[in-house]
């Protein structure tokens, strides 16, 4: 029970604070420009959306999403929870009350995923607003008529969600380790663009940063259809995830010198 | 009767990784319901000692107890019945001080009654909606006390609570301290580098340089402890014939070709001059030398004018 009180606690910290900023715009962000381009240029979509206007424009979005942003502000939110403390100064506060090391590794890992589940909810429900919105300004568009493929977003939501999992334990560890924010950030994008890069490998799907991409790639076609409910980089992020927890935790209870 | 001790630290030792041995030997004894005031210049080694008692650092050598108990196996258990503030405030800057509380009252489990009756006692209760960020630094370390007060904590560990502050907030900080002290028996460790401010509210003195205890006892056995660290200077023609001439009244030692023996008074001072001239010694010099302690506060005192 005394980490679900922790978390709370965490989630307070959060309350106006630049992750959570970061992730209302972040998530609004792409939504927004579609919503743009479909009202103020509906003559270069109308075609294009007519058939499977959600499908065409949920693929679209969270093909991007999915390759750089959504990495990306899973790196930065990594980074912004526990700088919270290292910019007010406050991990000794934490240390010094009575909550158990693991309390306090896991609640704020907890307020971490419940951020990026926010980021999620948030980015999913935007884009669905665009649509409609498009639609109600131009009729013309077809967002209100055609059905939504629950199903596949759901799909889409969850592999994304698991394929991050490997990202969020390595940020957090890094972000946990180095007082000075740029650092673990810097790593990340390093990581991210040398994973765009490497993409035509053989063995990207062992590569963490490269994981949100691929399951991407991997919701439509042929290969989503036989590989079950998880692809393979999906069960390497969930096994780079314990191993990452297990050590970023070690290295908290272990260290000699807290705050 | 033996008034039973808050905080005991034995044989206490403490290095950092460039191997500088900051702790030697610490033992800390503060008693039941005092106001210890601990104090030393900076890099003394006083923040290494709190830090240490609410376990911020890994304990290296040495026993650490809190109310009695080893401070390793009972670690929530001690931190759960004492409040700290160690360095600056630790507050978040983009909350309110209702919401910082909350965030501790959660932690503690204290029930949110105790968030407003914290923020009265510190006289903060009408910031409202006012963040921190915006707060005085008066305010915040009245903040950041409010949060050490939270659990109602029978131990207080204050490092430096008054650094920053006006005059003003010195002495609200120090009011404060001794009502807690007195109206609730809150037993308080606070820490400081000026003598001065220690010596108006402490019951109890802890002197630390560089790394070692100097002193610790209750504050009327500071004055005698003085006097009796206190050695007597001589420097004559002939040391050897004076060490003769003064050994059988007085414990006299030769040190780098100077005399010293305990300092009594200034008759005394004036009886051995007499004594050494009528002997027909020539006395270069004769005066009381700084001990150790005197010296300290010299330094503590010197550099806070």
């Amino acid at each position: 029970m005394s980490l679900v009180i922790a978390t709370r606690a965490e989630l307070i910290k959060n309350k106006r604070s630049a992750a959570f900023w970061l992730c209302l715009i972040g998530s609004a962000f792409m939504p927004f420009i579609f919503f743009l381009t479909f009202t103020l240029r509906p003559d270069l979509n109308y075609a294009r959306l007519a058939a499977e206007p959600w499908q065409a424009h949920l693929g679209k979005g969270w093909q991007n999403f999915s390759a750089f942003l959504l990495p990306m502000f899973v790196i930065l939110t990594c980074s912004l929870i526990p700088q919270v403390e290292y910019k007010n100064n406050t991990w000794k506060q934490v240390f010094a009350s009575p909550l158990s090391i693991g309390d306090i590794f896991f609640s704020k890992y907890l307020s971490i995923i419940s951020m990026v589940f926010f980021l999620f909810v948030m980015f999913n429900v935007f884009m669905l607003l665009a649509g409609v919105a498009a639609d109600l300004i131009h009729p013309k568009y077809t967002f209100l008529e055609k059905a939504v493929d629950w199903k596949w977003l759901i799909k889409m939501n969850f592999k994304s969600f698991i394929s991050l999992l490997a990202i969020i334990s390595i940020q957090y560890w890094l972000s946990l380790r180095f007082r000075n924010f740029i650092v673990p950030i810097g790593i990340g994008l390093g990581l991210l663009v040398s994973a765009l890069i490497l993409m035509p490998w053989e063995h990207i799907n062992k590569v963490p940063y490269a994981f949100p991409l691929l399951s991407f790639a991997g919701s439509g076609g042929p290969e989503a259809a036989k590989s079950g409910l998880l692809a393979s980089h999906e069960i390497y992020s969930i096994l780079y995830f314990l191993v990452f927890t297990l050590l970023g935790f070690a290295d908290m209870r272990f260290r000699k010198e807290r705050g | 009767m033996t008034i039973p001790v808050v905080v005991k630290t034995t044989h206490l030792n403490f290095s950092f990784r460039n191997g500088i041995k900051t702790l030697d030997d610490v033992n800390l004894e503060v008693p039941q319901g005092s106001i210890y005031g601990f104090l030393g210049p900076n890099g003394a080694g006083k923040t290494t000692t709190l830090r240490l008692l609410l376990g911020l650092l890994k304990n290296q050598d040495g026993k650490l107890e809190l109310f009695g108990q080893q401070f390793s196996g009972h670690r929530l258990d001690i931190l759960r019945r004492l409040g700290s503030l160690i360095e600056q405030p630790s507050l978040y800057l983009h909350l309110t001080a209702k919401e910082n509380l909350e965030i501790y009252q959660l932690v503690y489990k204290t029930g949110k009654k105790r968030v407003n009756e914290v923020l009265e006692l510190v006289g903060l209760a009408q910031t409202g909606r006012k963040k921190a960020r915006q707060f005085s630094l008066g305010m915040r370390q009245r903040l950041a006390i409010a949060i050490a007060l939270l659990n109602q904590p029978e131990l207080l560990i204050l490092d430096e609570p008054t650094n920053g502050l006006d005059p003003n907030g010195i002495i609200e900080t120090r009011e404060l301290i001794k009502k807690l002290n007195k109206e609730y028996n809150t037993t308080v460790i606070v820490s400081s580098h000026i003598l001065n401010e220690v010596e108006k509210m402490a019951t109890h003195l802890g002197i630390i340089h560089k790394g070692r205890m100097l002193f610790q006892g209750p504050l009327q056995e500071l004055q005698q402890m003085k006097t009796r660290q206190s050695m007597l200077e001589i420097e004559t023609n002939d040391n050897a014939r004076a060490i003769t001439i003064l050994s059988s009244q007085y414990a006299v030692q030769e040190k780098e070709n100077l005399l010293l023996l305990p300092y009594g008074n200034k008759q005394q001072t004036a009886g051995i001059t007499q004594l050494l001239v009528r002997e027909g010694l020539d006395v270069y010099a004769i005066h009381p030398r700084q001990s150790d302690l005197e010296q300290l506060f010299i330094e503590i005192t010197s550099n806070n004018i």
